[in-house]
């Protein structure tokens, strides 16, 4: 049997860490003068107490959640701030902790029966920490060191590493990352930017032969390059490319331990390798077209296609129409890539209306398509009769007789802006052959006085689970907040939530918002 | 309904509420009120924002302020008064760009200008007062002055914090006036010369009090300097100000028409000229976070429509990934991460995403566009996680919160019905990843001596599954033996 231990090496560890610490080091590099850099902290705390109910109306967790995080920045590290066009060198870091002590110790014992696989009653991580410098070499050399996010048409995703990006006076710029990937288990990391399909993280202390579904985690190298125009606003382009590779060991039997062979799998082996591109392209006075694509190499499919063209019919209406394609893609490591998933297909309407400087109305109508089976997809040999059937099933099987199984929707909102304050609607409706959903958010809020902050938000939703016709409910509920500016860009704040449906009852939910800022 | 400890609940919330409401209530009435945003900072060299507009005192009449207690105003004698105040003149001019306020052409406005749009932004150029009378088209002309008689510091300045209106003085030598004392202003012996030839609302017996005059300077980065040394004219920018009788907000340059030059796919052309947004818009520093200052006491800047199509509509939320998957740097110039995170990588639920009580309706929201919930949420583990917790799921350590699914019977017992699982994991298999692991499959769909047999491919998965057995065997592994023959056409 190979190791069903977690395979963090010492190595791994170190190389982590070093991901992690090497920007704080490079401050102390930095050829900046005390003078001119900024620094910044900056500090969020949201603490929240609400239940969660089964539909039977059992609380079922007592949530008592604390989430803050402590920000630290310098700006113009490098000495010239004043000009904005030269050269530049920031630190940027943000820690995280997110605790729910409504949790139970059972729940991270790993020898509990309660055990949650990866549940973590107050973890602690890194979003992002990294030095970055812009415009330097006569502004051709820009470049990012340390833990950062990486947006484009590929999704949002973190490594742990470093990014070069050459901008040319040619309106062209070339860019190249590699690192690791910020995966969940590993060092102040969350498992957010990993690929979908796999359940993993820190199985230390854990039981070889129990949970293996829960896969032990490991260092995953990630590198991507991308070319992208540059100093055009009306016509811009990226094309990207990534490539994560799985190391260390995966559970492969999801059985007890001796059910079959092998037990885990080990070795280098693709995570996840990807060409995504956008565009867009605007003509001022008539309006403006976008689009994109994420190409998986691994499956060889597009997983995600998307286009939208603006008509600016007059200079306050803007008419648009949406199409998205999309087909479920996982990380190489999980099986669920191997099942028959249908694309969907997604066409919306929208309107957009500037009544006034203060006053702005959209609207929306949308349509998708998802693609169902007709037929059988395969055959295969009925289980311990050895006779043939589709998909190894018995006969009698029903398909429908239209490969589409449609669902609609539409969306209407509303802002009001004035002087220190904005009042807004906003619904949405879903129909579809499996369920629906109807509802409006009205929202308010005001400063008065520069400092004191008061919102309130009510709304309707009524749903209707087709699967489920018991679980069907109408939902009334209300927030009311009420806040103190302390400074610029610091407020406390408290609001209370009151929801009431059939199905959970009344439910509240408290919240105690605290923001505080600092800087030069 | 468990009916005591909603009681309890709403009795501790309520209270914590108003505990809350009385502690801020009193935080706030002990302390001194803080720094306003509304309030300009002073001018800097570095930010050149919130520089002080052209009214303050040393201003000449045409733009200085009513004469403030600091500086009574002389009393002037009723001798003086008279000359100071012409009627029958022709005073109807240079009230409006165009006479009798007739629709500009938009030949005439700034490049980049839109007809009947709104004029430039409000929180670039701050909204102006205007109390002067001024046809700008009669003294190019007529009286065949150039922009720089007047405006003489506009060749030469360097910075928006420079006043380049002019000083009453430059008016004296043609109105006969004297204003080198703005305390004691002498007007001139014709109609021209008289104070209501040009200050608006001035009224006789007023002496030298007029209405206060003010433009803001303007909350961006500019040098007037660099552009006339490239033979820039001011017509480049401002439009056609000299077929107009009095020059407005609507005459300041628009982004569009900068982007004429800054923009210009020709090296040459472009010269020095830079694309970046630092490059006019103010850089905040560590107060904005390192990105440009888009909150001014005007206004709060936003992105126009013709900016990447990225006009912040009331569905913007809805629809920015089309901004962002292109071209992120471009959101990042003004948003900083933390922005981004806060639904992206979130803790706190947003309100204006998910609408109240959402965790009772998220489900069947979920079911029908589960994509969406993969940009903020990772099924595997945040969905997972919690789904365990709370016993929805097949394989968590809570089992008695009520089956999710129609009964078996339906759902998962062959055959394949109308309402049966795999139409629902055919159409949108993302829905089933949120709640199952592995194992969950493993049991039906898992080859022969693994699970059930029952086969979850697609009609074409053999065509292509070589490649990824090369890549990646581990899947396969899971519901196929090594040795197994049905393998053996994957290898």
């Amino acid at each position: 049997m190979s190791s069903r231990r977690s395979a963090r090496s010492p190595l791994a560890r170190a190389i982590c860490w070093a991901g992690l610490v090497a920007p704080f080091g490079l401050l102390g590099l930095s050829p900046g003068s005390a003078e001119a850099a900024e620094p910044e902290i900056t500090s969020d705390t949201a603490a929240q107490s609400y239940d969660v109910r089964s539909p039977t109306g059992a609380t079922v967790i007592a949530r008592r959640r604390l989430t803050t995080t402590l920000g630290v920045s310098v700006y113009d590290l490098y000495d010239k701030p004043e000009d904005p066009t030269g050269p530049s060198l920031s630190f940027r870091a943000r820690m995280r902790y997110d605790a729910d002590y409504g949790g139970s110790g059972a729940e991270t014992d790993p020898t509990s029966s309660g055990l949650v696989p990866g549940f973590d009653r107050g973890p602690i991580d890194l979003m992002y920490g990294y030095v970055e410098g812009r415009r330097f070499l006569g502004g051709w050399l820009g470049f990012k060191l340390g833990r950062q996010y990486v947006v484009d048409s590929l999704g949002w995703w973190s490594f742990d590493g470093g990014q070069v990006k050459i901008t040319t006076p040619y309106f062209f710029a070339a860019e190249v990352y590699g690192g690791l990937e910020q995966r969940g288990g590993m060092p102040l990391s969350t498992p957010r930017f990993e690929r979908e399909g796999v359940w993993r993280g820190d199985r230390s202390g854990y039981d070889p032969t129990l949970y293996p579904s829960f896969q032990p985690n490991d260092i995953a190298p990630a590198y991507g390059a991308a070319l992208e125009s540059a100093g055009f606003t009306w016509l811009h382009g990226r094309l990207t490319y990534r490539r994560v590779d799985n190391t260390g060991a995966s559970n492969v039997s999801q059985f007890a331990n001796g059910l079959r062979q092998p037990v885990s799998y080990s070795g280098t082996r693709v995570s996840q390798e990807r060409l995504g591109w956008g565009f867009d392209g605007t003509l001022p006075d008539i309006g403006g077209v976008k689009g994109g694509l994420a190409y998986d190499l691994y499956n060889a499919r597009f997983a995600n296609i998307f286009a939208s063209v603006d008509a600016y019919v007059s200079r306050k209406v803007t008419l648009s129409v949406d199409y998205d394609y999309y087909v479920p893609t996982f990380d190489a490591d999980s099986i669920w890539n191997f099942f028959l998933a249908m694309p969907m297909n997604d066409i919306g309407l929208r309107a957009s209306w500037d009544a006034t400087d203060h006053l702005a109305f959209s609207a929306g109508a949308r349509a998708r398509a998802f693609e169902v089976q007709t037929a059988n997809e395969n055959v295969g040999t009925l289980p311990g009769s050895g006779a043939t059937a589709p998909n190894s099933l018995p006969d009698g099987n029903y398909f429908p007789k239209s490969s589409l199984d449609m669902m609609g929707g539409g969306n209407l909102a509303a802002r009001w802006h004035f002087g220190e304050g904005a009042v807004g609607a906003r619904s949405n409706a879903d129909f579809a052959s499996n369920g629906e959903r109807l509802g409006v958010d009205i929202y308010g809020e005001r400063t008065l006085e520069t400092r004191y902050v008061l919102s309130a938000r009510t709304g309707v939703w009524q749903w209707d689970d087709k699967l489920r016709p018991d679980r069907d409910a109408t939902s009334f509920q209300y927030v009311l907040g009420a806040g103190y500016k302390l400074w610029q860009r610091s407020l406390v704040f408290v609001d209370f939530e009151h929801d009431m449906n059939r199905i959970a009852g009344q439910r509240f939910r408290g919240m105690l918002w605290l923001s505080l800022a600092v800087s030069k | 309904m468990n009916p005591k400890p909603t009681k309890g609940v709403s009795a501790i919330a309520y209270l914590v509420l108003v505990v809350a409401l009385v502690l801020a209530a009193c935080t706030a009435f002990a302390q001194d009120p803080p720094p306003a945003d509304a309030t300009p900072a002073p001018p800097t060299e570095s930010t050149e924002a919130g520089t002080p507009s052209d009214s303050d005192s040393d201003a000449g009449p045409g733009e200085g302020g009513t004469i403030g207690p600091a500086a009574p105003p002389p009393s002037a004698t009723s001798a003086a008064e008279a000359q100071a105040w012409v009627t029958g003149a022709e005073l109807s001019s240079g009230l409006s760009p165009l006479p009798n306020n007739g629709a500009l052409p938009l030949k005439w406005l700034p490049p980049g200008a839109f007809e009947q749009d709104r004029g430039p932004s409000a929180a670039v150029y701050p909204p102006q007062k205007l109390t002067l009378r001024f046809n700008h088209k009669f003294h190019v002309e007529q009286q065949k002055m150039q922009c720089k008689t007047c405006h003489a510091g506009a060749t030469t300045s360097e910075s928006v914090a420079d006043r380049l209106t002019p000083k009453g003085t430059a008016c004296d030598a043609c109105h006969g006036t004297t204003h080198d004392d703005l305390n004691r202003v002498t007007p001139g012996s014709e109609a021209s010369g008289k104070c209501n030839f040009c200050h608006l609302g001035y009224k006789e017996g007023d002496g030298n009090l007029v209405a206060k005059f003010d433009i803001p300077r303007p909350n961006m980065v500019f040098n007037h300097q660099k552009h006339a040394v490239r033979n820039i004219n001011c017509q480049q920018c401002h439009g056609d100000v000299q077929e107009l009788e009095l020059a407005t907000r609507d005459q300041m340059p628009r982004m569009r028409g900068c982007f004429g030059c800054h923009q210009h796919p020709d090296a040459a052309a472009r010269g020095e000229a830079k694309a970046a947004c630092e490059t006019c818009h103010v850089k905040g520093g560590a107060k904005e976070g390192g990105r440009i200052k888009t909150a001014f006491p005007s206004g709060e800047m936003q992105p126009p429509r013709w900016l990447h199509n990225s006009q912040h509509t009331p569905d913007f939320v809805q629809r920015h990934k089309y901004v962002a998957a292109n071209d992120s740097q471009f959101c990042a110039n003004c948003h900083k991460e933390e922005f981004c995170t806060a639904c992206h990588d979130g803790r706190v639920r947003p309100r204006n995403i998910h609408p109240n009580d959402y965790l009772n309706m998220h489900a069947v929201e979920g079911r029908l566009a589960t994509q969406k919930c993969t940009s903020c949420h990772r099924e595997q583990s945040f969905c997972l996680g919690c789904h365990q917790r709370v016993g929805v799921s097949m394989s968590g350590p809570v089992k008695d919160s009520g089956r999710f699914h129609p009964p078996k019977s339906e759902w998962s017992d062959p055959p394949r019905r109308p309402g049966h699982h795999s139409f629902e994991a055919n159409r949108n298999l993302n829905a089933c990843v949120s709640c199952h692991i592995e194992r969950d499959c493993v049991i039906c769909h898992g080859g022969k001596g693994i699970g059930g047999g029952f086969n979850p491919h697609s009609g074409s998965f053999v065509g292509g599954c070589a490649t990824q057995f090369k890549r990646n065997p581990r899947p396969c592994y899971v519901c196929h033996d090594p040795g197994a023959a049905v393998l053996q056409r994957c290898k």
